[in-house]
């Protein structure tokens, strides 16, 4: 190893390790950051996830962290030096209900949403087969549709992410497994396969694994891993504009700017794996063939699955442990989409003790102690 | 009871494979992709064309008494053509796909003879229409008594390319060139192993006493550096290049033709046995990633065998033979394989393929393909053509310190599209070790094997044992 010693230690190279790594250097030049992750580059859930970002949510937490990051998004390629670009598309996200209760719960969110100057509105089931005409009429109630709201490609947004932090000096070391933490002194003591290192502080950004590092230290940080399964179809011609995600069948659509169409099909499974199950083309097909009739003759070319987070009230888990110096930032399966504003919400408050941000002062691991639960309409509690 | 046994692929180690597993009483469920039986080296024509396949005599006479001993047991075995086993799980379970239905079969064993395909070197214009596979263009003529082009110009390595031309120049096509890497010498000096496959050797003398005949220019040493032509190919340069396969300057040659076929060996359908997590060896000449089998083809993964050119490229007669052992091996009791009698019983078997294997060995060497033949593409060579990656994308990707397979694929999209990393990954590796890569390592295998329309995924049988 090149230097064993960094002022703050990031563990997990994801969309929120490389985001918090990107504005740690930017507030900060002469701070040593370190990155260190345990697979290769993109190999976690952000690599594995579909992609799209919305901020059609129900409440104003969520509401902000997406208009923040969406933000962000549109002029990645500019702050984060990367003419490449990511990948953007902004043809809107249409939210699906199929159930009279589904539609009154986008209804209400619609309106928290113009309240925060989200360009959103209500569609009946025409509008909606108007957006997306391979969409299936059957049981369609309505939908709620925004026409910010998009995709970018994760792959690129991290590759964006690792050069700039590189070029602002962030030491990122991939295939390095954090077996440890341990307090030492006024920092820490990280110990890895290849030696330790002390940072004076530590920011865990890996997700489910949280726990595996926090709790012999006595932190509770309630998190379970959550298993997504998805696919992906050959290039076609552009035929869903819109991202769409039905609240009932569980599916997301994204068809990305190439063509390809990615579904992410969710259902209960149990374990971290990351192979596609035996059963799982055979349970997702018919589900996606009844929500989108239209699509149904486009060839899959591959099924992947990625593990990714929920907590307890499935919201983000982000802030201070009861030891000092050790940070946590938990996704709560939005990792991707809302990374840029947790980068930024970390960073200030890793570096500045900054804990006075609306979103992150409500977002603390303290509140499931204190039997507190943050209830976000727009998510089926599974 | 009998026990149930899948084998998927219709060649040579396939049909074999059948033949000895149902003569021991197993359940026999064979599934191919194609309509009749064969594979690719013993591909039969449509029954509706009259003709030649335009080989050898004694190859013809190969290929029609294994098939005509396949089809005797035909009414004993269930025989699925135009059906594609698109994903194996190491629970055993495989997932096929006919028409516009799917299905997955379970059975006490499952043997992998899936074949290989040809792998080509890119070169600039290798993507223009009228450039393809050396095998690509024997296949037409095999199965549609079809001619690839006007004029054709055959390169590459090992023997292929000569029997291409061969047999262009029988079917009364113009072969205006034909162009190999490695001289035919560079296996001659093995005598013993010659001698083994002396069979193979006359056929292969013939075919090239035809070309010869024909006097074809033939130029040694030489590979295709540049196609001309937008739409269509117009003609091909070649050049001569020296032993570490740097084209040596003012060697090039340009000839007019409307057809390239070229071939620079073979790398193994492998990706079942990949997907069904089965240990993998890496062996390039051979076939790249192959399953890591015994003597009896048994994989790491209990239940799947593997045999035939996918478990290592040695041809039709060493894939016969091992099909002969490995169906007898899937359709016995785990521990009835144990026995001194059971291999007593195969010895035939098991001392053919060992002896042919011996001249394959030797016919190695025709298939080297040197690493300065991958500086031929430029920068604006396409690479991957599923999503046009070039060689300057994929050079950034490498110089970036994306050097895994699994990282180039998801920072460039190499790999990601319709035909899934079949045709670029041995190219996308072999570029990668140029740029200092680490040990050849796999891309993750993932289903689908093939790729499937989501209302045939729908439409699946309910599950059942063959």
């Amino acid at each position: 190893m090149t230097d064993q010693v960094a002022d703050v230690l990031i563990v997990g190279a994801g969309a929120f390790g490389l985001s918090a790594a990107w504005h740690m250097a930017k507030r900060r030049d002469a701070a040593r950051i370190v990155v260190l992750d345990e697979g290769e580059f993109a190999s976690g859930a952000t690599g594995r996830n579909g992609a799209g970002f919305r901020m059609q949510w129900g409440l104003e937490l969520n509401i902000r962290l997406c208009q923040e990051s969406i933000r962000f998004f549109e002029t990645a390629a500019e702050t984060l030096d990367y003419p490449r670009g990511i990948e953007l598309k902004q043809d809107g996200y249409l939210v699906l209900a199929h159930s009279e209760s589904a539609f009154e719960r986008l209804e209400s969110a619609v309106r928290t949403q113009h309240r925060f100057g989200v360009p959103s509105k209500m569609l009946d089931p025409d509008e909606c087969c108007r957006i997306v005409p391979s969409l299936g009429r059957k049981g369609l109630v309505g939908g709620s549709f925004c026409a910010e709201d998009g995709s970018a490609s994760p792959f690129l947004w991290l590759d964006a992410l690792l050069r700039a932090s590189r070029r602002e000096g962030v030491d990122v070391r991939y295939g390095t497994r954090v077996e440890s933490v341990a307090r030492s002194g006024i920092g820490f003591h990280v110990r890895t396969r290849v030696g330790t290192i002390t940072a004076g502080k530590v920011l865990l950004c890996t997700d489910w694994a949280v726990p595996d590092l926090v709790a012999p230290l006595g932190i509770d940080i309630p998190v379970v891993p959550l298993p997504k399964e998805i696919l992906v179809t050959a290039p076609a011609p552009q035929i869903v504009k819109p991202i769409l995600v039905s609240l009932e069948h569980r599916i997301a659509v994204n068809q990305v700017g190439r063509g390809s169409i990615v579904f992410t099909v969710s259902r209960a499974r149990d374990g971290r794996s990351t192979e596609s199950m035996p059963d799982f083309l055979s349970f997702a097909a018919p589900k996606i063939v009844d929500l989108v009739p239209g699509l149904a003759h486009l060839p899959v070319l591959r099924a992947w699955a990625g593990v990714s987070s929920v907590t307890p009230d499935m919201q983000p888990i982000l802030g201070e442990t009861e030891i000092e110096g050790l940070y946590v930032a938990v996704s709560s399966y939005r990792g991707f989409m809302t990374s840029p504003a947790v980068g930024r919400i970390m960073a200030a408050m890793v570096l500045e003790g900054d804990t006075n941000d609306p979103v992150a002062s409500q977002l603390n691991a303290r509140r499931f102690a204190a039997g507190e639960m943050i209830v976000e309409p727009l998510l089926n509690q599974e | 009871m009998a026990r149930s046994l899948v084998i998927v692929g219709a060649g040579p180690a396939g049909m074999s494979a059948a033949i000895a597993a149902q003569a021991r009483g197993a359940r026999v469920t064979v599934v191919d992709e194609a309509a009749r039986p064969g594979g690719q080296i013993y591909r039969q024509a449509h029954p509706a064309l009259i003709g030649d396949d335009f080989a050898e005599a004694s190859e013809r006479a190969r290929k029609e008494r294994l098939i005509g001993a396949f089809e005797r047991v035909l009414d004993r075995i269930e025989y699925r053509t135009e059906t594609s086993a698109f994903a194996l799980f190491k629970t055993g379970e495989l997932h096929i796909a006919s028409g516009s239905r799917t299905e997955a079969l379970r059975a006490d064993a499952i043997i992998l003879t899936t074949g290989v395909r040809e792998i080509a070197v890119p070169f600039p214009g290798w993507t223009t229409p009228g450039v393809m596979y050396a095998g690509g263009a024997q296949a037409l003529l095999k199965s549609q008594s079809v001619l690839a082009g006007r004029s054709i110009v055959v390169c590459g390595t090992g023997p292929l390319p000569i029997v291409v031309a061969a047999q262009i120049l029988r079917a009364g096509g113009s072969v205006a060139a034909l162009a190999t890497l490695n001289s035919l010498k560079v296996a001659g000096w093995q005598l013993p192993a010659l001698w083994s496959g002396r069979e193979l050797v006359r056929e292969g003398l013939r075919y090239l006493t035809t070309v010869i005949r024909a006097r074809v220019p033939r130029l040694t040493s030489y590979v295709p550096v540049r196609v001309n032509g937008r739409e269509q190919v117009e003609s091909v340069v070649l050049a001569r290049v020296d032993r570490r396969g740097v084209v040596i300057p003012r060697t090039e040659r340009e000839v007019a033709c409307d057809v390239v076929a070229v071939n620079y060996g073979f790398t193994a359908n492998n990706e079942l046995a990949a997907m069904a997590g089965i240990t993998m060896r890496h062996d390039p000449p051979r076939g790249g990633w192959l399953p890591v089998v015994d003597e009896f083809g048994r994989t790491s993964v209990a239940r799947i065998f593997a045999a035939g050119d996918a478990a290592g490229l040695r041809g039709a007669l060493v894939a016969e033979a091992e099909g002969q052992a490995v169906g007898a091996a899937a359709a016995a009791d785990p521990e009835e394989i144990t026995r001194p009698d059971f291999r007593a019983g195969l010895a035939v078997a098991l001392a053919a393929r060992e002896r042919l294997s011996a001249f394959q060995d030797a016919m190695q060497q025709l298939l080297l393909v040197p690493s300065g033949l991958w500086r031929l593409p430029t920068d604006e060579t396409i690479i991957c053509r599923c999503e046009n990656v070039t060689l300057a994308a994929l050079r950034d990707a490498l110089t970036a310190g994306y050097l895994a397979p699994n990282t180039i694929k998801r920072v460039t999209r190499a790999g990601m599209g319709w035909c899934g990393g079949r045709t670029c990954l041995h190219a996308v590796s072999a570029l990668a070790e140029l740029h200092g890569a680490p040990l050849a390592e796999m891309m993750t295998p993932r289903p689908l094997a093939r790729p499937i329309p989501l209302a045939s995924l729908a439409n699946r049988a309910p599950a059942g044992r063959p």
